[in-house]
C-alpha cells in the first residue's frame, strides 16, 4: 500500500512535469502568432504594429514588378482595391506567382511606409483566392485568384 | 453506364449499413444470434459493393470517360497511366470513397477474423463499424458523389494537380487512410467492451495487432508525405507544420501514446480507463483530420474544396461519434476503477505514465496550434496563423524527453526500481551517451540540441545495445552455439519485445537524421548566367547551359549545373521548371544527388527570358537517416505484427 508521503511525492512530481511541459506549450504560444491583414489595414497600421511579423493578402498589380538587379528578389504593389502597398521580397517567390494575381506575402512594415518580406505563399489552383481575403469580404475577380501555400 | 453500376452499388451500401446498425442491435435485444449473422452479411456486402463502386470509378478514370464531372476535373487524356489510376484519389470525392472503402474491407476482415473467439464483442463490432460507414457514405451519396455526370461533355479533362504527380503521392492517401481507418478496430472493439460491459484485458490483447498495423500505415503514410514534400515542393524541408500535417500528426501521437499505455494495462492491469479513453481520442482525431483536410476549414496545400455543407456535415457527425464514445466511457468508466496503484515514481509504470503525458502535451500543443486560427477567427473575427518557431520550440524539449524515457522504459523493473538495479542497467549506458556528447563538443559541434541529441541517443542506443549483447551471450551459452544463433532464438523468445527495441533504434536513428538535417542545413540561393557558378558548402556549383525539354504533359526549362569539391567534378544535376500545358501550371522539379548519406539538392525556380536563372541549393546532410529509420521503425513493426503467437494470445 501506499505511504502518505509517498504518493505526495509521485503526485508532486506529475504536476511538475506536466506543469513544466504547459509552461512549454502556452509560454511560447503568443509570440508566434502571425495576424493577417488586407493592404487597407496595413496602411492604417498604428506604430506598434510596425515591424512586427504579419500578412497581408492581395493582388500583384500589373505591372508594378521589377526584378531587383543587385540581388536575388524583386519589389512590387500589392493591392485590395482600396489601397496599394509596396512591397520588398528577397527570395524566391512561389511558382505560381504572377502580376495580376492573388498573393500572401509574410514580413513587416516600415515607417517608411515600405513592407519588407521573405516570403509568399501562393496555390496552385487558379479557382481560388487566398482564403483569408474572401473573409475579408474583399471583392475580387475570382479566376484569378490563389490560395495560399507554405513553400 | 459502368459509373451508373458502381453508382447504385454505392447507394446500395448505404442503405445496408442501415441493416448492419440495426441488426446486431435486434440481435442483442432478442438474444438471436441469426440477426448478428446477418448484420455479418451486411457488412460482407457492404465491402462487395464499395469495391464495384471504386472498381468502375477506376474503370472510368482508365478509360477517360470525361462525361464524368470527377474525372474529368482530376485527369487528362495526356496523363500517365500510373496516374490516371492514382487520380482516382487526388480529389475530395474518390479520396473519400476510398476512405470509406478501406474501412469496409478491414471490417470484414475484422468480423470474418474474430467471429469465432469473439461472440459477445461481434454485435457492437458490427454496428459500430456499420455506423461510420454509414455516416461516410451519407456524405458520399449526398453531398459529395464521385460518380456525377457532366454535361455538355467536355472534349478533355482538366488533369490532374501537377504536384500530386508524383509516386510518393500515389502512395501517401492510402498508407494515411489506412491508418486513420485502422484505429477504428480497436476503437469499435473499446465500444463493445464499454457495451458490453467486458472490460478486462481482452480488447486490448485481442487489437494489438490492429493497433500496431494501423500505427504503421500512418507512419508510413506521414513519411512519405514528408518525403514527397521534400523533392516535389522543392523548398528542401519535410515537415512544415502545416495544419493537414498536423491533421494526421495529432491521431499518430495519441495512438503512439495508446500503443504504448496498453502494455501497462496488460501486465499490470491499470490504466484502463486511460486507454478507452486514449483509443477513443485517437479514431476521433482521426475523423477529425479527415475532416479538416476535406472540409476546407484550413487554409492549406492539400485542401480540396470549401463546401460550407459538407464542413457542416461532417463536424455534425464528428459530435454523434464523439459523443457516443465520451458518453459511454463517462457512463460505464465509474465501473472501472484499477486495482493495483502505482508504488513507486521510479518504477516501469511510472515511465509509461511520464511517456503517456509527453505524447498528449505534444498532440494538445498540435491541436491548440492548429486550431486557435479557427477559433479566434469565429470568435473575434481576426485571421491568424500559429509560425513553425512555436511547434519546433515545444517539440524539441518534449522529443528529448521522449527519446530518454525510451532509454527507460523498456529497461527499469515494474512496481519499483531499487538504487542498484538502476545503477546496474543505467550507469554505463548514462557515461556512454555523455561520452558521445563530449566526443561531438570536441569536434567542434556547439549545437545545444545536437549536444542534448547526442547525449540522449548515446544513452538509449547503448541501453538497447548492451540488452541485446547480453541475451546473445546467454543464449549461445545455453544453446552452445554461436552468439549470432543465440541472439536470433532469444529475439523469437520474446519477439514482441524486441521487435519493439527494433523500432526504437528506428526513431534513434530518425532522429540521428533530423537534427543533422535541421541543425546543420546550408541554403543558398543566386541568380546566375550560364556559365556562373557560385559555391555552396564545400561544393561549387556551375551552371553549364539550359535547353529545352518535354515529358507526356508538359514542357520545361532544365538548367545543367555541374557540381565540384575542389577541382574534383562530383556530378551533373538537372533541376527543372515545368509547366503542365493542359492547366498551364508551373511547377519546379529538384534535382539531387546523394553523398554521405546525405544530400545535395537543388532546384531552379525562375529563368528569365534573357537567360538569368535563380538557383537554390541546399545541403542536407545525413538526410538518408530520416527515411533509414523510418524504414527500420517498420521493420521492427512488421517483426511485431508476424511473431509467432504465445500460448496467452
Amino acid at each position: 500500500m501506499w505511504t502518505r508521503g509517498k504518493k505526495t511525492g509521485i503526485i508532486v512530481s506529475v504536476l511538475a512535469v506536466a506543469g513544466a511541459l504547459g509552461y512549454l506549450a502556452l509560454g511560447n504560444f503568443g509570440e508566434n502568432l502571425v495576424y493577417f491583414f488586407t493592404p487597407s489595414e496595413v496602411t492604417a497600421f498604428t506604430p506598434d504594429y510596425y515591424r512586427k511579423k504579419v500578412r497581408v493578402g492581395g493582388m500583384v498589380v500589373k505591372g508594378s514588378v521589377k526584378t531587383r538587379p543587385s540581388a536575388v528578389g524583386m519589389t512590387f504593389a500589392l493591392t485590395d482595391g482600396a489601397a496599394t502597398i509596396p512591397v520588398t521580397f528577397e527570395g524566391i517567390p512561389p511558382d505560381l506567382f504572377k502580376e495580376g494575381q492573388g498573393a500572401v506575402v509574410e514580413g513587416y512594415w516600415t515607417d517608411a511606409k515600405q513592407f519588407h518580406s521573405n516570403m509568399i505563399m501562393a496555390k496552385h489552383s487558379e479557382d481560388y483566392m487566398p482564403i483569408e481575403l474572401r473573409r475579408a469580404g474583399v471583392e475580387l475577380p475570382k479566376k484569378d485568384f490563389m490560395k495560399t501555400l507554405r513553400q | 453506364m459502368i459509373i451508373e453500376i458502381g453508382h447504385f452499388a454505392v447507394v446500395v451500401a448505404l442503405v445496408l449499413t442501415t441493416l448492419g446498425i440495426a441488426a446486431p442491435i435486434i440481435g442483442l435485444r432478442t438474444r438471436s444470434p441469426e440477426w448478428v449473422r446477418v448484420g455479418r452479411m451486411a457488412v460482407t456486402l457492404i465491402f462487395v459493393l464499395l469495391a464495384i463502386g471504386m472498381g468502375s470509378l477506376v474503370y472510368s478514370f482508365i478509360v477517360r470517360d470525361f462525361s464524368i464531372q470527377y474525372v474529368a476535373n482530376t485527369s487528362n487524356s495526356k496523363l500517365p497511366f500510373f496516374y490516371t489510376v492514382s487520380a482516382v484519389w487526388g480529389g475530395h470525392e474518390g479520396s473519400l470513397l476510398l476512405w470509406v472503402f478501406i474501412l469496409s474491407a478491414f471490417s470484414t476482415v475484422a468480423v470474418w477474423l474474430h467471429w469465432k473467439t469473439q461472440p459477445v464483442i461481434m454485435p457492437y463490432l458490427i454496428a459500430v463499424e456499420s455506423l461510420v460507414m454509414c455516416g461516410f457514405l451519407t456524405l458520399i451519396v449526398f453531398l459529395s458523389s464521385p460518380f456525377e455526370r457532366l454535361f455538355p461533355v467536355p472534349l478533355d479533362g482538366k488533369d490532374l494537380n501537377p504536384l500530386l504527380q508524383d509516386p510518393a503521392m500515389v502512395m501517401h492517401p492510402p498508407m494515411l487512410y489506412m491508418g486513420y481507418v485502422g484505429f477504428s478496430i480497436p476503437f469499435a472493439f473499446a465500444m463493445a467492451a464499454l457495451f458490453s460491459g467486458r472490460l478486462g484485458e481482452e480488447w486490448i490483447k485481442v487489437t494489438q495487432r490492429w493497433t500496431i498495423f494501423a500505427w504503421l500505415c500512418l507512419t508510413t503514410g506521414i513519411l512519405m508525405g514528408g518525403y514527397w514534400a521534400y523533392y516535389e515542393l522543392g523548398w528542401g524541408g519535410y515537415w512544415g507544420w502545416d495544419p493537414v500535417e498536423n491533421a494526421s500528426f495529432m491521431p499518430w501521437l495519441v495512438g503512439t501514446a495508446f500503443l504504448h499505455s496498453v502494455m501497462v494495462q496488460e501486465k499490470r492491469k491499470m490504466f484502463k480507463v486511460w486507454n478507452l479513453f486514449l483509443i477513443i481520442v485517437t479514431f476521433s482525431l482521426s475523423l477529425i483530420g479527415t475532416f479538416l483536410v476535406r472540409s476546407g476549414v484550413l487554409t492549406s496545400v492539400h485542401t480540396f474544396a470549401t463546401d460550407p455543407r459538407r464542413g457542416l456535415y461532417i463536424l455534425l457527425f464528428l459530435t454523434v461519434i464523439m459523443g457516443l464514445a465520451f458518453g459511454t466511457l463517462i457512463l460505464q468508466g465509474a465501473k472501472l476503477r484499477s486495482q493495483v496503484q502505482l508504488d513507486s515514481i521510479v518504477s516501469r509504470e511510472s515511465a509509461f505514465l511520464f511517456n503517456n503525458l509527453f505524447f498528449m502535451v505534444a498532440a494538445a500543443t498540435v491541436f491548440l496550434g492548429t486550431l486557435y486560427p479557427l477559433m479566434i477567427e469565429t470568435w473575434k473575427g481576426a485571421k491568424v496563423t500559429v509560425g513553425p518557431p512555436y511547434y519546433n520550440a515545444v517539440f524539441m524539449p518534449v522529443a528529448l524527453g521522449l527519446l530518454f524515457l525510451m532509454g527507460i522504459g523498456p529497461y527499469i523493473p515494474w512496481r519499483k526500481a531499487s538504487r542498484e538495479s538502476l545503477k546496474k542497467n543505467f550507469l554505463i549506458p548514462m557515461m556512454v551517451g555523455a561520452a558521445a556528447a563530449a566526443l561531438l563538443f570536441l569536434l567542434g559541434i556547439r549545437s545545444p540540441y545536437a549536444l542534448a541529441g547526442a547525449l540522449i541517443v548515446g544513452f538509449v542506443a547503448t541501453t538497447i545495445f548492451v540488452d541485446f549483447g547480453k541475451i546473445s551471450v546467454i543464449y549461445a551459452r545455453r544453446d552452445r552455439v554461436g552468439y549470432a544463433r543465440g541472439f536470433l532464438t532469444a529475439f523469437a523468445a520474446n519477439q514482441r519485445r524486441y521487435a519493439g527495441l527494433i523500432t526504437h533504434i528506428g526513431v534513434l536513428i530518425l532522429v540521428i537524421g533530423i537534427i543533422a538535417s535541421t541543425v546543420y542545413q546550408t541554403e543558398k540561393v543566386v541568380s546566375l548566367r550560364v556559365g556562373d557558378e557560385f559555391p555552396i558548402d564545400v561544393y561549387r556549383m556551375k551552371l553549364l547551359r539550359i535547353h529545352e525539354v518535354s515529358g507526356p504533359n508538359w514542357n520545361a526549362q532544365e538548367g545543367v549545373f555541374q557540381v565540384f569539391r575542389g577541382d574534383r567534378l562530383i556530378t551533373e544535376l538537372r533541376p527543372q521548371k515545368r509547366v503542365y500545358t493542359e492547366s498551364q501550371t508551373p511547377t519546379t522539379e529538384s534535382a539531387i544527388y546523394e553523398i554521405n548519406m546525405g544530400h545535395i539538392f537543388l532546384t531552379m525556380p525562375e529563368v528569365s527570358p534573357d537567360g538569368v536563372a535563380v538557383a537554390r541549393g541546399v545541403i542536407n546532410p545525413l538526410i538518408l537517416w530520416v527515411w533509414g529509420g523510418g524504414g527500420i521503425m517498420g521493420l521492427g513493426v512488421l517483426l511485431n505484427i508476424f511473431r509467432p503467437r504465445k500460448r496467452d494470445e
